[in-house]
Order: C-alpha cells, then structure tokens, then sequence
C-alpha cells in the first residue's frame, strides 16, 4: 500500500502552510478546506509546481523533494497527475492529440499493464469528440479531456484541484460518476481538493481537512464529518455508507442493513442490491425515546446507548451508538429534562423513512 | 543591373548583414523575452529599458559608443584582435554586431508580450504530463506563438536593412564589406545621382511595405482559430 509522506512548511507575507502528515494512499482522499486554507498550496508543493517549500514529500521510498538535501524532482519526473480546475487543454491541437500527448510521454511503467487508448476513451465517453478543436468542446467536456488526458499519462497519483467548480450540476453529477468508475476500475488513488465537503462526502473513503494552513482532521470519511459535526463546524448531520438489501417496491421503500438492524428508506431503485449507498442523515430529523416505539408510523427505530452530551444553546447534541455507528441527533434542552438523559443510558432513536438522504 | 554593379554588391552585403543578424537576433531575443516574461525582479525594468534604449536613442550615439569598443584602444576591440587577427571596427562582423544590438527590441518585444500572454497555465499542464522544459518549448510555446516568432524575426530583419547610422559610425563604406543600400543611397544623393537613389529607395519601400504587410496579415485576430481561452479562470 502506497504512503504519501508530507513534512513541509511553506512560508509567504501573508499565507503559511505547516504540515506534517502521513496519508495513505488508497481509493480517494478527500481535502477540505475553505479559500485560503491551503489546499491549493498543498496540492502544488505534491505536483512540484510550487518550489518554495520547504521540508519533505516522499511517496514510499521515493524522495519528491528534500529541502535540506537539496533534492527537487521536476514535477515531469514526479509521475503525479493533475487535473486542474480549468481544463488546460492546448488549444493548438486536436482533442486526440490532446490525449495522445500525455500518453507519449508516460514513464515506463514496470507494474501494470499498459492502459488502452480506445478504453479510456470510451470510459471517459470521449469516442465521438477525437477529432474537434478542443475550442468547440463544451465545459464538461473539457473537464472529460482533461481527465482522460491525466488518466493516459498512467500516473501513480492523480491530483484533482476543484475539478467541477465550473460545471453545471448536470455535469458535475456524470463527472462524479465517472471518477469513482475511473478509481475502481484502474485503482488509481486520488486526492480530491474541493471547498465542498457535499462533493467530498460523495466520493471520498478519507477525508483531510484544512484549516488555516495545518491539518485539523484525517481519516475515515464518516469518522472526519462526525467529529467535524461534535466541533461545530459543519451542519450536525450522520454520515453513513450502508449497504443496499433490498428493493420494496410494493411499500415504497428501499431497505439497508446496519450490522444487525435495518434502516429502511424512500425507494431508490438505482442503487444497486449489495453495493454501498452513501447517506446522511440530519440530526434534526432524528428523535429520541425511552421504549422501543412499537406502534409508530415512524419506520426506523435504532437501540443505542449515549456516549456524547454537548449543549450548544437551548439545543442537545448527542452522540448515539447503535450497532457501531454513532449517530448524531439534537434535541431540545427542554425535551433532554424530561426525559432525564445522561451518558452511556440505552434509549432508541427514530427517523422517518424520508430523513434518509442518498448522496448520489 | 550586372552582378558587378556595386549596388548588386550592396543589396548582397545587405542581405547578408541582415540574415544573420536575424539568426543572431532570434537565438538571443528568444532565452532573453522568456527570462523578462518570466523574471519578477525589480531589475526587470532596467532590463527593460535597456533592452527599448535604441527605440529612443539617436542610432548615432549607439554607433560612436561601439566604434569606441571596437577599436583597439579598447578591451572588447583588443581581445577581438588577438582571437581572429583582424580589427573589429569597420569590418563585417561590427555591424552585424551593431545590428544585433540595434534591432533588438524589435525581436524582443513581440516575443516577450507573446511569452506573457500564454502564461504558465499551459507550461504546468503539460510538466504535469511528462514534458521536459524543452519539450514544451517546442510543442506548445513554439506552435502557440508562431505568429510572434515569424513577426519577430520580420521587424528585427526589416528594420536591419534600413538602418544606417550605426552602419554608418561602425561600418565606414567598405565594397563587400561594410557598404549597405543604406549607405549606397546616402552616396548617390550626395552625388547628385537621384535617377540610382530612386531605384534603391523605390524598391527599399516596396520591399518593406510587402514584409510589413505581410507580419500585419499574419497577426489579423482569427474568428475559426482557437484563442487562448480563459473561460474557467
């Protein structure tokens, strides 16, 4: 498993980024930050594009840069991709000579096998576009080229910089897909830098967050947002990824599994039987009760036991562990009297069917 | 006009001088442009200036400082000497070097502008793709800015040919060597022989008006050719 080792420190007149992170380098690894928090910064000293930084970037054994050492890899060297918010392509050629350039120049590549062009372009939907001037391409389009164009360079790492701030959603949607099938499919780890944790949480497995130029969180995506959510930082909200039973058509539902108990949601046929759905569930939605409410209109009842407090105002954040998975839900200081809750009590949680929010 | 017609000779020695102070004048604009587009320095203005001073200067004054430098009172004048055994000023190679000096923000400034327009954008894409510094160069820089290098290279060879002052301080009116249509012409009208000026301005203008004509052609915007989009950015 491959490890991206950052020691580094960046110093300008009015910015500084001081980071000292492993990360490891599987599936994809989201970074989250608002402007100005670095990660821009971050993604250009691991590209090489930003030779100010001072310190260490390793990848395993290989050395990108060693400031004391004085060692610098230009980033053609690096074997790093980098799809870039504005697409970059060159405008003097052709959308296949586009492709082709990238795939030229690729370093030998011992360990795979090599990608085939037609595949990649037809994974990336690109067969009918070949031959035009990339000046007649739409904006998802050329987000499509230059993905393709990363893809067949064959890197060990591809670095997405804000890759669909520019889309519509239409295209922000198709080219989400297309990542995740592109990751799956080439197992190409990816760092994803977005200033949208709702297109992060869509696609990430881990999750960095930045925050004024150091590194606040990291780590599992689900397990980033919740303690995003006990800081106050984002909307308290459950992030999940369940897996798919059953379609119940006939009740309008779609059933999940949660270790032992199930959650059931509004239909969704497209998601697949088996696989994963990413979901999340606002803490607003969810209410507490003392007894298993057997006669209630509400589906979903879960039994967990309290493990977290926090008063923010008159609201309650607990923290509910069922099954594993803790679950964050506000309450009112009012309702948290009267029904006399403290740490580690076994209560059950309920949400609507509804509350159950599918990502993608 | 027969070949030994002594203005042939200067239209030869002309093209001469002039072809390979472009040659000269592109190898050296060209890292020059690049390192002023790219260079952040508060020298960068000096340099500048530098590099604009004959746009401004009367070409005498360049011409009396080189002839100074070439002569073998001076260093630059002395250690050409000892390396190829023949005085510097009035000779061929002075005013080629002159020329060089002379037309080169003609060579440098279309380059630079073109150099500042297509930024880095581009440049960091195809580093990231694997393409070494002169690799870019040549597949993207080149093919992009064309336009710039063939309107470069035309002014910095158009306004060689009609330079005369420097050529005239450095060049002295050597047959073969240093007598160019510039000076040709100056000695025809001092003789009072306008019927051969008018054939050798005649044609200076013609020539010119045809070459600038065809640099103003070239960078006429296209509507089908795609332009550097900054659409996202």
């Amino acid at each position: 498993m491959a490890d991206l080792r950052i020691k580094i420190n960046v110093d300008y007149d009015d910015f500084s980024l001081s980071i000292d992170q492993q990360i490891s380098l599987t599936g994809i690894t989201g970074i989250f930050g608002h402007s100005g928090s670095g990660k821009s910064t971050l993604l250009k000293v691991i590209a090489g594009l930003d030779k100010d930084a001072q310190g260490q970037l390793l990848i395993n054994d290989t050395i990108l840069f060693d400031s004391q050492a004085k060692t610098f890899l230009a980033p053609q060297q690096r074997n790093i991709g980098l799809v870039f918010q504005n697409s970059r392509l060159f405008p003097h050629l052709t959308v296949e000579e586009n492709l082709r350039y990238g795939q030229k120049r690729k370093k030998n590549n011992v360990t795979n096998k090599p990608l085939d062009f037609s595949e990649i372009v037809a994974l990336t939907q690109l067969e009918s576009l070949l031959v035009k001037s990339v000046a007649q391409l739409s904006g998802g389009e050329q987000q499509r080229v230059a993905l393709a164009r990363a893809l067949l360079a064959e890197p060990r790492l591809l670095l997405l910089d804000e890759p669909l701030s520019a889309l519509d959603d239409q295209n922000k949607i198709l080219m989400l897909t297309l990542l995740e099938k592109v990751q799956k499919q080439l197992n190409l780890p990816m760092l994803y830098v977005s200033h949208s944790l709702a297109e992060i949480q869509q696609l990430a497995n881990s999750l960095l967050v930045l925050s004024s130029g150091k590194v606040s969180h990291y780590g599992d995506i689900h397990q980033v947002i919740h303690q995003l959510t006990t800081d106050n930082e984002i909307l308290h909200q459950t992030s999940l990824s369940l897996t798919v039973k059953e379609h119940l058509p006939a009740y309008g539902l779609t059933s999940l599994v949660l270790a032992e108990q199930q959650i059931l949601m509004a239909l969704n046929d497209h998601l697949e039987i088996a696989k994963q759905a990413r979901c999340i569930i606002a803490a607003s939605d969810i209410s507490v009760t003392l007894h298993e409410p057997r006669e209630s209109s509400i589906v979903n009842h879960l039994q967990g036991i309290i493990t977290g407090f926090n008063r923010c105002n008159a609201q309650i954040l607990l923290t509910v562990n069922c099954s594993g998975q803790d679950f964050f839900v506000t309450i009112t200081a009012w309702s948290a009297n009267r029904l006399s809750l403290v740490l580690e009590q076994s209560i059950y949680i309920q949400f609507k069917a509804n509350a159950v929010r599918i990502l993608r | 006009m027969s070949n030994s017609h002594p203005d042939m000779l200067a239209l030869i020695t002309t093209l001469k001088m002039a072809g390979l102070t472009t040659v000269i004048l592109m190898l050296i604009g060209t890292p020059l442009a690049w390192y002023l587009a790219k260079m952040q320095s508060r020298a960068k203005v000096f340099i500048e200036a530098l590099v604009a001073l004959p746009l401004v200067l009367p070409p005498t004054v360049l011409g009396f400082y080189l002839l100074l430098l070439f002569s073998p009172q001076y260093l630059p004048g002395q250690i050409w000497q000892q390396a190829t055994g023949q005085q510097l000023a009035f000779s061929f190679s002075a005013i080629v070097i002159g020329s060089v000096l002379y037309s080169l923000p003609f060579v440098v400034q279309p380059l630079q502008k073109a150099f500042e327009q297509l930024g880095d954008d581009l440049l960091e894409a195809a580093a990231m793709l694997g393409a070494s510094a002169i690799d870019r160069f040549f597949t993207i820089v080149l093919p992009i800015t064309k336009a710039s290098f063939i309107t470069a290279a035309s002014l910095g060879f158009a306004h060689t040919v009609g330079e005369f002052g420097v050529v005239l301080m450095i060049g002295g009116n050597i047959p073969g060597e240093t007598r160019v249509l510039s000076i040709a012409l100056f000695d025809h009208v001092e003789a009072f022989d306008y019927a051969q000026a008018h054939i050798i301005s005649i044609s200076l203008v013609i020539c010119s008006l045809i070459l600038l004509s065809l640099i103003y052609l070239l960078n006429r915007p296209k509507k089908s050719q795609p332009v550097l989009s900054k659409r996202f950015s």
